[in-house]
């Protein structure tokens, strides 16, 4: 389609595009002036920032909120975790997604559509959330490592995605021609499907990565010791417990109370800061990842 | 190359045909690998999923740690009745409802309306630029959006209330108050959600042929046009997708958001399903009542999904089965 200059347009035409160009323009503001404000401020002085001076650019800078923050030796626990379970998390996934989604994607395979029955039945009917903890408490899995890393390790929309994507970008008679040369599923898989997939692969890794980075709840569920605990769990109690219910009963009271004095003493500027350091490595992860990124999700939501 | 067309096309036909049992057999033996890929994914919805399937019988039992899961007492619809009759009951379902009903329908539209206004972004590097920006949102974690909710919106510090007292409003502290709380959880949702949402509806668009906006440009169509009479009519079957499979989640809100956001101020709008079965069930111990509730929300979502489908395919010949 050519592009016709504007002032060539009609008026009609002009219009809209003047409203487009001044809706982005909105959009753009309230999407990133939240986020920018956290950032300006946490390197503020944190009276101005009380006070609401710091509004457009940072003021009197300093770094005490991030000196309090690295202080707290819980945070950095709940970060070193959270690091360990997401890497973990994302190539244990990535791996039994993409398996899984190139034996989906094969024309002979006999059993295929009761498999794929097995699967999507599962995003219509749950079991629910108790049943599920006593599930795993029932495995011993139960307060361990393993659960974080385990819970969300494969995701039905993640399976459709990735099949669609090895469907309908890796050509089946590669597959045909590899036959011939007698090579196994493992073989080709590992050998030309593997290398094939570094879009999809970046696909997965952010989705998988970003849950397991964000999720407070699984933390809050199955973990007890809170040298365990992804740092989700920990920033819920800093960002979010003051106000949130009494009694809250996974702090037994003496821990509730101690944070309550630990979130009173960490001052507001602190907050900002945790904020910062807990959403730098998934955005980073995004802008690392985001040029494979949207091709995949396009190229694997189109016949979703 | 000749013998791969033959091969191939014998395999087609091969599948074509209805295979005989020795055929299927020779087919499994030959693909025995693929079992094994499935394997683990397999074992992951076994354990996730089916086993606590499995567990749900729970519900109508009296759930006891030493008795396990078939050894405890069965009650039938004990604690159904006594979800049905608690004062709370009323409570929980409009709360839950009236909070996505509000969510469905505030969210829904807009990123079907961004798709297409981004799909009219003429300069390639500005639209990449916003579709990048716009996707940010989506990857902060719930614990840490409402951290910002808090921060911003607080009675004494939050900058929001600093621009209240600016325009000579008086400060509000719209964490504490009820009636702030769903405006509170929709319009943070869209500030996620928004950008995100519009993968699906990008994608369709792009799907279009631009031979079809070349006629209507030679036809005479303004931009206004070509969306009203391209644009929206290939959205319809997305948006119907995206529709139903949101109804499904109608009684089913996002719990870990409604739960960080919740304040003994705002409980009394806040209290949804839920949270409600997260506190009574993992914090007071009460397993078989509350997996009842969960039981039977699953189910009301269920038959709200089957539903939505049903009168889809009706009205508009589009379905998710």
């Amino acid at each position: 389609m050519k592009t016709r200059k504007f002032k060539d347009m009609s008026s009609s035409n002009k219009v809209f595009y003047i409203f487009n160009a001044i809706l982005w323009g909105l959009v753009l503001f309230v999407t990133i002036y939240p986020l920018y404000l956290v950032v300006i401020s946490s390197i503020s002085n944190p009276d101005l920032v009380a006070t609401g001076q710091v509004t457009l650019y940072p003021k009197d800078i300093s770094f005490i909120g991030y000196e309090s923050v690295f202080q707290n030796k819980e945070i950095w626990i709940g970060y070193a975790n959270s690091l360990f379970y997401t890497v973990v998390h994302i190539v244990l996934s990535v791996v039994i997604t993409l398996l899984c989604a190139y034996a989906m994607s094969r024309k002979v395979f006999p059993g295929k559509k009761l498999i794929n029955l097995y699967f999507v039945i599962t995003m219509f009917i749950s079991g629910g959330l108790i049943p599920s903890f006593l599930t795993i408490r029932n495995l011993g899995w139960y307060n361990t490592r393993w659960v974080l890393i385990f819970m969300g390790s494969c995701s039905v929309w993640n399976l459709m995605v990735a099949r669609t994507y090895i469907q309908t970008t890796i050509p089946d008679e590669l597959y045909e021609a590899a036959k011939l040369d007698g090579a196994s599923h493992f073989q080709y898989f590992g050998k030309v499907v593997l290398p094939l997939s570094k879009t999809i692969m970046s696909v997965l890794s952010i989705y998988y990565g970003v849950g397991t980075w964000n999720d407070y709840f699984n933390g809050l569920v199955y973990i007890k010791d809170r040298n365990k605990l992804p740092l989700q769990t920990i920033l819920r109690e800093i960002l979010a417990v003051i106000s949130s219910r009494a009694g809250d009963a996974m702090l037994t009271e003496e821990m509730a109370q101690q944070s309550m004095e630990e979130t009173m003493r960490i001052a507001n500027s602190a907050k900002y800061c945790t904020i910062v350091i807990a959403t730098v490595p998934i955005v980073l992860l995004y802008i690392l990842l985001q040029k494979h990124f949207e091709k995949g999700v396009m190229i694997g939501s189109l016949k979703g | 190359m000749n013998t791969l067309k033959k091969v191939q096309s014998k395999e087609k036909k091969e599948t074509k045909k209805k295979l005989t049992w020795s055929q299927i057999g020779i087919q499994i033996k030959n693909n025995w690998q693929l079992y094994v890929m499935v394997l683990p994914v397999v074992l992951y919805f076994f354990i996730v999923e089916y086993l606590p399937m499995y567990g749900v019988q729970i519900a109508f039992r009296d759930y006891k740690i030493t008795q396990g899961i078939t050894g405890s007492k069965w009650v039938g619809f004990k604690h159904f009745e006594n979800f049905f009759n608690a004062y709370y009951f009323e409570r929980l379902i409009t709360n839950t409802l009236v909070l996505n009903i509000m969510n469905l329908v505030c969210n829904f539209p807009i990123p079907i309306f961004l798709a297409i206004f981004l799909n009219q972004v003429r300069n390639d590097k500005r639209k990449r630029f916003i579709q990048t920006t716009i996707y940010v949102p989506h990857f902060i974690s719930t614990v840490v959006l409402a951290g910002m909710l808090y921060i911003f919106l607080g009675p004494t510090t939050g900058i929001l209330n600093h621009a209240r007292v600016a325009l000579g409003l008086g400060t509000y502290d719209f964490m504490a108050e009820a009636e702030a709380f769903r405006w509170i959880y929709v319009l943070s949702g869209i500030w996620q959600g928004a950008g995100y949402g519009t993968i699906l509806y990008i994608a369709g668009l792009a799907g279009v042929d631009p031979a079809l906006y070349e006629a209507a440009e030679i036809d005479g169509a303004s931009v206004w046009q070509k969306i009203w009479h391209i644009d929206i009519p290939t959205l319809i079957p997305t948006a119907v997708m995206v529709f139903i499979l949101d109804c499904g989640k109608v009684l089913s809100s996002n719990t870990t958001k409604t739960l960080v956001l919740q304040t003994t101020g705002n409980i009394s709008v806040s209290d949804i399903i839920g949270t409600y079965t997260y506190q009574i069930g993992l914090n007071g111990g009460q397993f078989s009542y509350s997996s009842a509730i969960g039981l039977f929300t699953n189910l009301i979502n269920l038959v709200l999904i089957l539903t939505a489908n049903k009168i889809s395919k009706k009205i508009s010949d589009v379905g998710l089965f």
